[in-house]
């Protein structure tokens, strides 16, 4: 639809074409009796010309820049600001709110080679302090929000092409090892393209959402797909919908939000929560397309979340489970609008040794849900055996593998990384490779009938609440906690009930105990949740030798896994979620190469 | 309707957060021992969160999330929240 070669020119003709129109609505938390905030298109283009003014005036113009944000309207100005400026914007999470990431942030920063950073005046001070103590006093920092910092009229369009970088998403890598993913203006176009054909969206398309800003999803798909079509976009803080999911399901009725969504447990979530006075006061019906994505999605959610919610007008083909990860932008697959999800109960049996078969009766089955269909003119999408790169037949599972105009060239500065991941080759019938150009996804999933499902990771990524985490970082955390622990000597896994639960297995020394080993294992409990936000209901203290590890020294999480599953490991110490006690007791006591 | 935040004993406070906090978990509430810490019934940020949004709602008191994992049992954060009662009580005095 666009003839834009780049964002920033598609942002310049909307600002024109839509002057006083909203672009963006932001409800902040309402327990200060707080009122909504409206920015309209040319307060967006008056603002944006002022930061990149200011940028480029300090030679930013080419260069990353990272912003710090809470959630909220300044956090839109600034992104734009860097459109226009020609920078290459780098979001990240603000270190300064809970969780205190700090040492994430640092490694973004330096990773990223950031020349500026951008934020607002009630976080700045904190922010200098922290570059002055990382010793890099060089990077300017601005609060976007202050007076007077620069003058509109001094800002130039930038000469940018479509292979120019618009922004480095960094979800990927752990926080020792963060990597961003370089995003430009033709494949950030490529995809809105892509997420308007999918979600069948178009200028008086309303979004709302509550999804982090920085996030992948919330950005390309809460945030600059408006800005896209010349629609506009209600949001929120995370924290408004996590303290009160009723908000997030009101703010659909009172601003007749048509898109929008988040990863399944938000769903779950207002299942848990919404009272049925709340569901009396809520109008879903302008809803078109709920969009389920980012972790896996459970029939359950969506059966009785379409069954509760039924009442306040919410319709099933609403439900859009779609597919998709930050190395393509955003959005790979997704259900076509004005049909239902689609579902597949197959045999759990088969499905583990990667094939579709019917349930048999007596037999542990699953029910998959589609992530929808591949739209052809948007993306080529192949299911590999990720060890002999040979194409898999539908109804086979094997690795996803994509290639099109949303897929980015690889993540900044990782040029071997980059060739195995970004530009890997099928090989053909005849034994030979391809052109190459494939995108490694490493997820696993299989075609039937145009579907596309998702099964799995092949990689020991965890997935929690829509989160990518790594365990290296959960498994080095804990090591750190107590002298008892062996470094290196841990593996933390996922495994799943009706939702994901973790699992530590760490080595104790046990003449180096010096407490006891309930308060070893409460220990690692209380730093999980207050270093990652996760809980962590399950930890083994095990002997040490009990890790399994490759020749080279690599831990073998998917193996200890499974040894897990299978009652195989013999604790010194363990807490047990009781949903997971009855997990690991139902393997037991079924036959061993019946076990997950 | 919030209801006011004095009047209330930590036997009280700790009958509505064990209340609370089984719903988050999906247990029951006579599981919820008030003096294991909430780690070793799995509470998340999400459940921490919650906690935080029904205080609000119920008591018209903000808590910091981070209050979950500095008072680590329902005993604690009973003994907490009647301490940060008190003192709202105090000031507006």
């Amino acid at each position: 639809m666009t003839s834009f070669r780049t964002f920033t020119e598609l942002v310049l003709a909307r600002a024109g074409a839509l002057g006083t129109e909203d672009a963006f609505v932001f409800l902040p938390d309402d327990a200060n009796g707080s009122v909504p905030q409206h920015l309209t298109y040319e307060q967006l283009d008056a603002d944006a010309r002022r930061i990149g003014a200011w940028l480029q005036e300090r030679g930013c113009g080419g260069g990353q820049v990272l912003l710090l944000y809470p959630s909220g309207l300044e956090f839109i100005k600034a992104f734009v600001g860097c459109l226009y400026a020609g920078a290459v914007a780098v979001p990240a999470p603000l270190p300064t709110e809970q969780g205190r990431q700090f040492a994430r942030v640092t490694g973004i920063l330096r990773d990223a080679e950031a020349r500026a950073v951008l934020t607002d005046a009630a976080n700045a001070p904190e922010i200098a302090a922290w570059l002055t103590a990382e010793n890099m006093p060089h990077v300017h920092c601005l609060a976007t929000d202050g007076e007077a910092f620069a003058d509109a009229a001094d800002w130039r369009e930038p000469d940018l092409t479509g292979e120019n970088l618009a922004f480095l998403q960094y979800t990927s890598g752990s926080t020792s090892d963060p990597k961003g993913v370089m995003v430009s203006h033709a494949n950030l176009l490529a995809n809105e393209a892509a997420i308007q054909r999918s979600v069948g969206s178009d200028s008086s398309s309303r979004y709302g959402g509550w999804l982090p800003f920085y996030h992948d999803m919330g950005l390309i798909g809460h945030i600059l797909q408006p800005l896209y079509l010349g629609g506009s976009g209600v949001l929120m803080a995370p924290v408004s919908f996590l303290k009160r999911p009723y908000r997030w399901l009101k703010m659909i009725g009172d601003y007749g939000v048509t898109i929008g969504g988040g990863p399944n447990f938000a769903y779950d979530l207002c299942l848990r929560r919404i009272t049925d006075e709340q569901l009396a006061t809520l109008d879903l019906s302008t809803w078109k397309a709920a969009c389920n994505g980012a972790e896996p999605i459970r029939v359950e959610t969506i059966r009785a979340f379409t069954e509760r919610f039924a009442p306040a007008g919410f319709r099933p083909e609403a439900f859009f489970p779609c597919y998709g990860m930050a190395e393509t932008t955003l959005l790979v697959s997704g259900t076509p609008r004005g049909t239902r999800p689609v579902v597949l109960g197959v045999d759990a049996e088969a499905l583990e040794r990667g094939e579709l078969a019917d349930p048999r009766e007596d037999a542990p089955s699953r029910t998959l849900v589609s992530s929808g269909i591949v739209n052809e003119q948007d993306f080529e999408v192949r299911i590999v055996d990720p060890e002999s790169f040979r194409e898999r037949a539908e109804g086979q599972v094997g690795e996803i593998w994509v290639k099109g105009d949303s897929v980015a060239s690889g993540y900044w500065k990782r040029p071997l990384t980059n060739k195995e991941i970004f530009d890997a080759a099928i090989t053909g019938t005849d034994g030979r490779p391809d052109g190459g150009g494939w995108l490694r996804t490493g997820d696993l999933g299989v075609f039937e009938d145009g579907q596309l499902y998702v099964t799995g990771r092949l990689k020991e990524l965890i997935i929690f609440a829509g989160r990518n985490l790594y365990p290296q970082d959960i498994e080095r955390a804990v090591q750190l906690t107590d002298k008892a622990f062996g470094i290196g000597s841990g593996a933390v896994f996922a495994v799943e009930t009706d939702r994901e639960h973790l699992v530590v297995v760490q080595e104790v020394r046990p003449s180096a105990v010096t407490t006891d080993l309930r308060t070893l294992a409460t220990g690692v409990q209380a730093l999980i949740g207050r270093e990652f936000n996760i809980p962590a209901g399950n930890v083994l203290l095990v002997r040490p030798g009990t890790i399994r590890k490759t020749t080279s020294g690599k831990i073998q999480r998917t193996l200890m896994r499974q040894l897990f599953l299978k009652g195989g490991i013999t604790p010194l110490y363990e807490v047990l979620e009781p949903a997971v006690r009855a997990l690991v007791a139902d393997a037991v006591d079924r036959p061993a190469d019946a076990v997950v | 309707m919030p209801v006011p935040t004095t009047g209330h004993t930590v036997e009280s406070l700790t009958t509505w957060l064990g209340e609370r906090i089984a719903l988050y978990l999906k247990r029951q509430p006579a599981e919820i021992d008030p003096t294991v810490p909430l780690a070793e019934y799995g509470l998340d940020s999400v459940a921490a969160f919650s906690l935080c949004g029904d205080i609000e709602e119920d008591f018209d008191f903000i808590l910091e999330p981070t209050a979950a994992w500095d008072y680590p049992t329902v005993q604690a954060l009973a003994e907490h929240l009647i301490k940060e009662f008190d003192a709202a009580k105090g000031g507006a005095a």
